[in-house]
Order: C-alpha cells, then sequence, then structure tokens
C-alpha cells in the first residue's frame, strides 16, 4: 500500500511540475508577445489565461497526487475502548500495522493483559502438587531410561 | 443522556483519539501545501483561489472518509458520512481541515504565483 500511494504521487508530483513548467513559459512567451505587440500595434489585447490543457493537467495532477496522499495515510484506530479492546483481541498487532506491515511503535497490546496474570490469584498448592506428580512421573520415566541405556 | 454519562458507559482511548488526529492533521497539512502549488500555477485571484482550497479540502475529507474511515464504519453498521468510531465530531472531520491548512495554503500559493507570473 505505502509503495503503491509513493508510486502514484511520484508520478503526480511529475506531471505537477511539468505543468508549473508549462505555465512559466506560457506566461512568459505571452509578456514577450505582449511586448513586442504593443511595440509595433496599437492592440495590446493578450489574453493572460492558460490554456486548457495546462489547467487540466494542474488539476488532473492535483487529484493524482492527492489520491496518492490520502493512500499513504496511516490506519486509524477506533476511539471507543470497547470497539478498541475487542479490536485488539481480535486480532491482535496484525491490526496495528502501518502501511507497509511495520507494527506501531506505541502498540500496547492487550489493556487487560493484567488481569490474565494476577500473581494474587494463583493456586500455589495445586501448582506444587502437579510438579510433585510431574517429578515422579519424569523420574520414574528418566530412571527407566537410563536403565534401559545401561543394559 | 447527558455526555458525562455516556463517557461512563462507553470510555473513550485517548490514545487513539491523538492518533486520529494526527494522521489527518498530517494529511490536511500536506494537501494545503499541494492545493497552493496548484492555486499559484493556475493563477488563482482573490475569492477563486479561496474557493478553490474549500472545494479541494472537502475533496480531501471525502477521499480521506471513503479510503479509511468508511469500509470498517459501514461494516460496523454506522450510517453512511458518519465519523464517530474514529473521531469524536462530525465537524473536526470535515471542516478542520480549513484552519489547518490554510497558512500552509496561502504560503505556497504566493510563492508559486510570484514563480510562475513574475
Amino acid at each position: 500500500m505505502t509503495f503503491l500511494s509513493r508510486v502514484i504521487t511520484a508520478f503526480g508530483g511529475l506531471l505537477l511540475t511539468h505543468a508549473c513548467y508549462s505555465a512559466r513559459e506560457h506566461t512568459a512567451l505571452q509578456s514577450l508577445r505582449a511586448a513586442t505587440a504593443s511595440s509595433l500595434t496599437s492592440s495590446p489585447t493578450v489574453s493572460s489565461s492558460l490554456p486548457l490543457d495546462i489547467i487540466l493537467e494542474t488539476l488532473i495532477s492535483t487529484l493524482i497526487i492527492l489520491v496518492g496522499l490520502v493512500l499513504g495515510t496511516r490506519p486509524l484506530r477506533p476511539i471507543e475502548w470497547r470497539v478498541w479492546a475487542g479490536k485488539i483481541e481480535r486480532e491482535g498487532e496484525a491490526g496495528f500495522t502501518d502501511g507497509s506491515g511495520v507494527v506501531d511503535r506505541d502498540y500496547m497490546g492487550n489493556p487487560f493483559s493484567v488481569f490474565e496474570s494476577r500473581p494474587n490469584f494463583v493456586d500455589i498448592r495445586k501448582q506444587r502438587k502437579e510438579f510433585a506428580e510431574w517429578v515422579q512421573k519424569g523420574g520414574a520415566e528418566a530412571t527407566r531410561y537410563y536403565a534401559g541405556g545401561t543394559q | 443522556m447527558s455526555s458525562e454519562q455516556e463517557l461512563q458507559i462507553s470510555p473513550i482511548v485517548q490514545e487513539s483519539l491523538m492518533h486520529n488526529s494526527r494522521t489527518l492533521y498530517n494529511l490536511q497539512s500536506l494537501t494545503a501545501s499541494l492545493f497552493g502549488i496548484s492555486a499559484g500555477i493556475l493563477g488563482l485571484e482573490s475569492y477563486s483561489g479561496f474557493l478553490f482550497y474549500l472545494v479541494f479540502s472537502l475533496l480531501t475529507a471525502v477521499l480521506f472518509y471513503l479510503v479509511r474511515v468508511a469500509p470498517s464504519s459501514l461494516a460496523a453498521g454506522k450510517s453512511p458520512l458518519d465519523t464517530s468510531r474514529y473521531f469524536r465530531g462530525p465537524f473536526e472531520f470535515w471542516a478542520g481541515g480549513l484552519m489547518n491548512g490554510l497558512a500552509g495554503f496561502i504560503l505556497t500559493w504566493t510563492l508559486l504565483y510570484g514563480l510562475v507570473r513574475a
């Protein structure tokens, strides 16, 4: 997306530069013609408006750059807390990237992560029992393994 | 329902609000300078220049709405042209750019007008 928007913007900038140069040349030519016409004849009525193609080129290149810039903006974030938190829960980091897929620096992750790891609510006795069981089973397996290895 | 009660019921994320406003502000300042360049090339004067700026900044808002706001906002069930998913008030979104970019617009407008016409 970012690459596409840069290409579009650069193309529009090229067109706009060309339009600017054309307009500059046109006015220079017009002023020169006006100077010679006033010295030769007595009718210095020279239209100072730009030709239609330069006007069209300017407008179209402006629109092209505008589209490129709008495509290059960063994605917005929902401002309501519930929508925002739901988006984080559903999409995670993928929902908070800029156009080229880099995660935003101020992405702070799940706002409720505090509640998901509360040390005060850890059942330490249960965990100790599980660990003891694991050690017993693992120890038995290990001894069997080593016994098998030595035989 | 009072707005304070509303905020209590559905709180607002300040970081997201600032991120969205900054994104919009950056776009508006950039495009305002761009419109100044085109207005200078076209050689617009007085009211027509400001009218040009008005039309094109509204066009910017519409394009930004179509590209960034509309897809997710309409999917979430908001009515068309409703920006309340990402911005607090409609005024900030649709008309905020007029004030933000005016200085940049006049700067580049006069500069390019002088460069092209002088």
